[in-house]
């Protein structure tokens, strides 16, 4: 029994991942109701949204306060949930708290005009040219509950090309900021979330439209390994979003931790289905920052220039995820087109990750390493008929460069050796050049293309406005 | 009134108080807070000087589900009235034991309760059970020389006799500090607080 993938069949699930890459819509991460908060841009923040800069992730894993926050700064005043004296008469009453002075709501409008190419079942070259207005709409509640919490939330309804919708509940969390011990170094998660194992290079911090799809859209599952990106119904990669319960945290200014516990992702690609099992995934993420803005935003005996995107620094740490695909089947079929059952078992992803800050310059490498165990099962009866540990690598390097603060490009390389050895590594070129028309308006204009043989591009332009 | 007479009651007015008298002023500048509002700058304890209790009544008003006002000092020795000027209930309690941690109770509107500060109390935190955001602050002080400072941190205790104080800061939610101050006339003194 042969097992092999070759030719126009590899090619095709290229051309299904570029095919994807037009249909998924990317996720968006600017919340101007910080922006109304402490009455400032948001370029406090971000080198260009959703991009941060460094003080603003200094200000993401301060849990939303500013470093060294004082009340002068927060123009909004909050409402009082308790007078201060009560944290001294606590437990004969409840802990003081505020809630935000107004809705601490957010909208962000994604409008995207993309002209793309991919190829049909008998190989032939079919181009789209689609108006997706909008792409996506995502409405955001962000904000502090006192000192000690914070909270983020994100429901987008996402419009798909044949004009259908769907709305899904993203984001929904609450942070014990500084639960104990010194400041920052203890902090607590909970709820549906992107894990803080990617802080820096998940989509929605990546200026980018297109985020790396080779990093959070492997499909692990085929009959010799995972052989491209999914699509709906694949198997876990590293997930983008999980429900879980994380600890996190800055010691000495420079060193981050996280790790988590997390419920098992079913099939769905990144965003996943959520598996019901009692077993739990696992990650872990540790990085040190060197030079720059500390990562809770400590200047001490540091010089850094005015221009607040730009700075000289080093980060650079290590991640990994655990988890077990569980009971789920995948359909699938050999080469032979015989049908056969799929079992994702336990797999484990370990990466590195770094970025390099050169005054305009910002170079970010993440690489990942992925080993699944697969069970081969029979399609009529599910009984095991073999089982194997396949492994692939995932990387990317990117470029984003500062021409001036409204004019801003970047070029991304991925590159993606699937577990099957006998489909081609995956490259893709990512090319932007995004235009900020205003602090909280972009225009951008990305290229994308499969370097394989598929040769299919993507020309998007994109218009984002965040309010 | 003839001259003699106007010459003899300037005389024995200068026999029963100091020989001058001024206004001592100044700012304070409150970091990070919002304003330099509702700092209590006042004379600390004068050696061997003690006030008698004002016979009149502070008062404190509750009305908005708001004390107001939010910072009093006051004479050690003074009774505060606490006036409920709103249409629901309130409740005035302090967790201090400068202030005996007294509860007054719960009360309607248009009614009084009232405390008497016999003591110094620098300061007592005033709650209500009904409403946990109200909070206010009475500061009970040796001296009858204090003043509340404006938004802007600036203050000005009139009267204060001649001679050499230790002049003392209080803010609600900032360390207090203290400094000694001379004054001679009207005089100046100014200070900065912080968490």
């Amino acid at each position: 029994m042969s097992r092999s993938i070759r030719g126009p069949r590899g090619m095709l699930f290229l051309a299904a991942g570029m095919a994807l890459s037009c249909l998924v819509s990317t996720r968006a991460n600017a919340v101007p109701a910080f922006s109304r908060k402490y009455q400032t841009s948001c370029q406090t923040c971000h080198s260009i949204f959703p991009k941060l800069n460094p003080f603003g992730t200094a200000f993401r894993l301060n849990g939303y306060h500013l470093p060294g926050e004082t009340e002068e700064q927060v123009k909004q005043k909050p409402v009082s949930l308790g007078a201060d004296a009560y944290a001294r008469m606590w437990p004969e009453m409840v802990y003081p708290s505020s809630l935000p002075g107004d809705a601490p709501l957010a909208l962000n409008v994604k409008m995207a005009s993309l002209y793309a190419s991919s190829h049909d079942d008998t190989g032939k070259t079919i181009i789209h040219n689609d108006f997706q207005f909008p792409q996506e709409a995502n409405l955001f509640a962000a904000g502090t509950l006192g000192n000690s919490f914070s909270f983020f939330g994100e429901v987008t309804y996402g419009e798909n090309p044949d004009g259908s919708g769907s709305v899904e509940i993203e984001h929904a969390r609450l942070d014990l900021i500084s639960a104990f011990g010194p400041e920052h170094l203890f902090n607590f998660r909970v709820g549906k979330l992107a894990p803080n194992l990617y802080d820096g290079f998940q989509e929605m911090w990546l200026m980018t439209n297109n985020g790396a799809d080779n990093i959070f859209t492997y499909n692990p599952i085929g009959f010799n390994g995972g052989t491209g990106l999914a699509d709906s119904g694949g198997g876990v990669s590293l997930p983008a979003r999980t429900r879980a319960i994380e600890m996190y945290g800055v010691a000495a200014h420079r060193l981050f931790y996280t790790v988590g516990v997390s419920s098992p992702i079913g099939p769905g690609g990144s965003s996943g289905q959520f598996n019901n099992g009692s077993s739990k995934d696992f990650y872990a993420r540790l990085d040190y920052k060197l030079g720059g803005l500390a990562l809770d935003g400590d200047s001490t005996g540091v010089k850094l220039p005015p221009e607040n995107w730009r700075e000289t620094s080093f980060r650079f740490g290590a991640f990994g995820y655990w988890g077990d695909g569980g009971d789920v089947d995948f359909a699938i079929t050999d080469p032979e087109g015989n049908p056969f059952k799929m079992r994702q078992g336990r797999f484990s992803r370990l990466g590195v990750y770094g970025s390099i800050y050169l005054g305009n310059l910002n170079l970010i490498g993440v690489g990942v390493h992925g080993s699944d165990d697969l069970s081969l099962r029979d399609h009529d009866t599910g009984a095991e008929i073999s089982t194997s540990t396949h492994t692939y690598d995932a990387w990317f390097g990117q470029a984003d460069y500062v021409i001036a603060p409204p004019f801003q490009v970047s070029v991304r390389y991925e590159n993606l050796r699937p577990a099957d050895p006998s489909v081609a590594a995956q490259r893709t070129l990512n090319a932007n050049f995004s235009f900020l028309v205003r602090a909280n308006i972009k225009l951008m204009l990305e290229y994308r293309r499969d370097l394989n043989d598929s040769q299919n591009y993507q020309l998007a332009t994109v218009l984002r406005a965040a309010f | 009134m003839t001259r003699p007479l106007v010459l003899a009651l300037g005389l024995a007015t200068c026999a029963t108080l100091p020989l001058s008298a001024g206004d001592l002023h100044g700012k304070v500048t409150c970091k990070g807070v919002r304003d330099s509002g509702d700092a209590v700058v006042y004379v600390a304890a004068i050696p061997g000087k003690t006030f008698p209790a004002p016979k009149g009544h502070a008062r404190i008003d509750q009305m908005n589900l708001v004390f107001s006002p939010h910072v009093l000092p006051v004479l050690v020795g003074t009774t505060v009235d606490f006036l409920n000027s709103d249409a629901v209930l309130h409740n005035v309690f302090s967790p201090d034991s400068c202030a005996d941690k007294f509860n007054l109770g719960t009360w309607p509107k248009g009614e009084i309760k009232s405390y008497q500060f016999k003591k110094e109390c620098v300061s007592a935190t005033l709650l209500c059970k009904v409403h946990p955001e109200m909070e206010a602050f009475v500061v009970a002080v040796p001296t009858p020389y204090f003043a509340v400072t404006k938004p802007d941190g600036s203050f000005k205790i009139a009267d204060v006799p001649d001679g050499a104080y230790t002049v003392k800061v209080w803010h609600p939610k900032l360390k207090a500090t203290q400094k000694a101050v001379t004054v001679t006339g009207p005089s100046a003194a100014d200070f900065e607080i912080t968490k």
